[in-house]
């Protein structure tokens, strides 16, 4: 029962349970909706369903990895190895707490459209398929099922001048490249015959004529923009700053881990005998986007804005991974996400927390003297932007040393010292806040009054602090379980031959 | 004996054709700064794309067919939320040049 053939209708659809299950209930929420949608408490019903429906889902990736579901030969469309189960696992919890940080901020800000659940949802399906997808076809729909839903979840504000502006933003340039994208896979297929990514690599084992190598150098400019890689990161301060904080959080997070573990399983999987051709380019991406992110969040005065630029230089040091192509490479891809995710999004729950209602920016001199009044929440803030420095004894530093081993273990220098670099450079912009909130008094009596946490919220962000610190001193079993999910993304080699 | 036909007549053109009209595409959305021309552009350099998977097909089979469909079908989707995302911004601005799109700068 354990090996699915992915060709007949049944194991198609077991292999795509999780998306499936996911798929339905979002229907069923979108209809539920259509009934109960006049107030908060209708709002925040819509969101404990949705909540539920990605428990489920989250149920069936268990099941089918603790179960070690794989396919009979290769996969067919979508890949049923750990690596996707490890992937789609962290983005249905990134889903489920962006969902309940929604919960409360929704509410405060008056978006009282119970459409933004079955939204959340539908792009947490295309971020799934897009993990699972082992064929540039799939990847494709699910890079468009994802953005669809987030375009629309950027400009979510609508009556906020900012927030249309980010959506505008923000489809625009995805669409555009998703042109991009597509042509990569247009010139792909034509160069070979093949979108699925195992007998792509069977055809370009003997070296890839001029039309694959050009489609590949598409592909990743296609990627380069949804992951916010220098130069194709322009738009994401901007849209990062305008969209409501709980989506800047999905987005920051869950969007760039969807595109990380595809691109990671498009250059392992299908271009490995390539790498001398991308290698290059990955490694001078890697480095741009870490010297311009780090250096341009120096002059940041917004705290949502510092963010957004620090989640560019962090996509930097997640290239920096997929820069070996080895199973610890990728390994290190996954690892550095999830310390990424949870610190991030605990952290734009935070400033969600913070952010007065009805106006746009949180200063990083607004922070002042928040400790005396808001000790947890101030501490937590402290230690999410400790672990996104790369602070001894957090997550994040486990994940930047373990992905600086894997790449000196492939001999490259001039990338471990761009991600030292970058990390000294980021003290500059992480610190400043910490001092604010700790050491400054608070500028007028009731600065921080506005300041609410909910108790989903508080749950969240306490649980993530927590994984942040548990991580920092006790990383070996989640290294150990990455590696081994990397380990399965190795091409599969064709047996039959190539129909 | 007469010369054997080619396999992919006018592949050739059609590629080149393709690669003409996504280069004008991206042209555009570079240059113009009117958001309903940009999004223009963006399905021109789409269909540049479909252009491409049909003339493939000659090649290498009706895969390429297949995938036109669905492109088609996420261009719609994508001009139904992008249309709906510059009337918003119309609302906001009584104009949809980019010039005015102004509040959020890096």
């Amino acid at each position: 029962m354990n090996a699915l053939d992915t060709t007949t209708p049944i194991g198609a659809t077991l292999a795509l349970l999780p998306e499936l299950l996911l798929t339905g209930w979002s229907l069923v929420v979108l209809l539920v909706v259509a009934w109960r949608h006049e107030g908060e408490r209708d709002s925040r019903f819509a969101g404990w369903l949705s909540f539920a429906g990605i428990l489920l889902s989250l149920a069936a990736v268990l099941g089918m990895w603790h179960g070690d579901w794989h396919s009979e030969g290769i996969a067919h469309m979508v890949a049923l190895d750990s690596f996707r189960y490890a992937s789609a696992t962290l983005i249905l919890l990134l889903a489920g707490a962006s969902t309940l940080l929604s919960l409360r901020y929704l509410g405060r800000q008056r978006l009282l459209a119970p459409e933004y659940y079955p939204l959340i949802l539908f792009a947490t399906i295309g971020m799934l398929v897009m993990a699972a997808a082992t064929d540039l076809i799939l990847i494709f729909l699910g890079l468009e099922v994802m953005s669809v839903a987030v375009y629309v979840l950027s400009g979510f504000d609508r009556y906020r001048r900012s927030s249309a502006e980010a959506a505008l933003k923000y489809f625009l340039i995805g669409a555009f490249a998703s042109s991009f994208l597509l042509y990569g896979i247009a010139l792909i297929w034509g160069a070979t015959g093949q979108t699925n990514l195992s007998l792509i690599a069977a055809q370009l084992a003997g070296g890839a004529p001029t039309m694959a190598s050009l489609g590949l150098g598409l592909l990743l400019i296609g990627f380069g923009f949804k992951v916010s890689a220098v130069p194709f990161h322009m738009w994401a301060p901007d849209v990062y700053d305008g969209a409501p904080t709980p989506v800047t959080g999905f987005m920051a997070t869950g969007v760039k881990a969807a595109a990380f573990v595809a691109l990671v399983r498009v250059l392992d999987q299908g271009f490995i005998a390539q790498a001398h051709q991308w290698q290059p380019v990955i490694g001078v991406l890697a480095v741009a986007t870490i010297l311009v992110g780090n250096i341009t969040a120096l002059a940041q005065e917004s705290l949502k804005r510092m963010l957004a630029y620090s989640s560019v230089a962090h996509a930097g040091y997640l290239l920096v991974a997929a820069w070996p192509g080895t199973a610890f490479g990728s390994g290190a891809v996954l690892f550095y996400l999830a310390a990424y995710c949870v610190t991030t999004l605990a952290s734009f729950g935070i400033l969600a927390a913070i952010e007065h209602v009805g106006s746009r920016t949180v200063l990083i001199d607004d922070l002042e003297g928040l400790f005396s009044k808001r000790p947890w929440g101030a501490t937590s803030l402290a230690v999410c932007l400790l672990s996104l420095l790369g602070f001894p004894g957090t997550f994040g530093f486990v994940g930047k040393w373990y992905i600086i081993s894997s790449v000196l273990r492939e001999g490259s220098w001039i990338l471990p010292v761009a991600v030292a670099v970058g990390s000294l450079i980021s003290i500059g912009y992480y610190l400043p806040v910490i001092t604010a909130m700790t050491f400054k008094p608070e500028r007028t009596i009731d600065a921080h009054r506005q300041v609410a946490f909910s108790r989903a919220g508080k749950a969240i962000v306490a649980m993530a602090v927590l994984l942040i610190l548990l991580f920092g001193v006790w990383p070996t079993a989640l290294l150990n379980s990455a590696v081994r999910s990397a380990r399965t993304l190795a091409p599969q080699a064709v047996v039959t031959e190539v129909p | 004996m007469p010369p054997a036909a080619p396999i992919a007549p006018l592949l050739g053109p059609a590629l080149g054709l393709s690669a003409v009209l996504f280069t004008l595409g991206v042209a555009g959305v570079l240059l113009r700064r009117n958001a309903i021309v940009l999004f223009m552009c963006i399905e021109l350099m789409l269909n540049a794309v479909n252009l491409a998977f049909i003339a493939l097909a000659q090649l290498q089979g009706v895969g390429g067919q297949i995938m036109v469909f669905f492109v088609m079908t996420v261009a719609a989707a994508e001009a139904a939320v992008g249309l709906a995302i510059i009337l918003a911004i119309f609302r906001h601005n009584q104009s949809v040049d980019l010039q005015n799109v102004n509040l959020l700068h890096g």
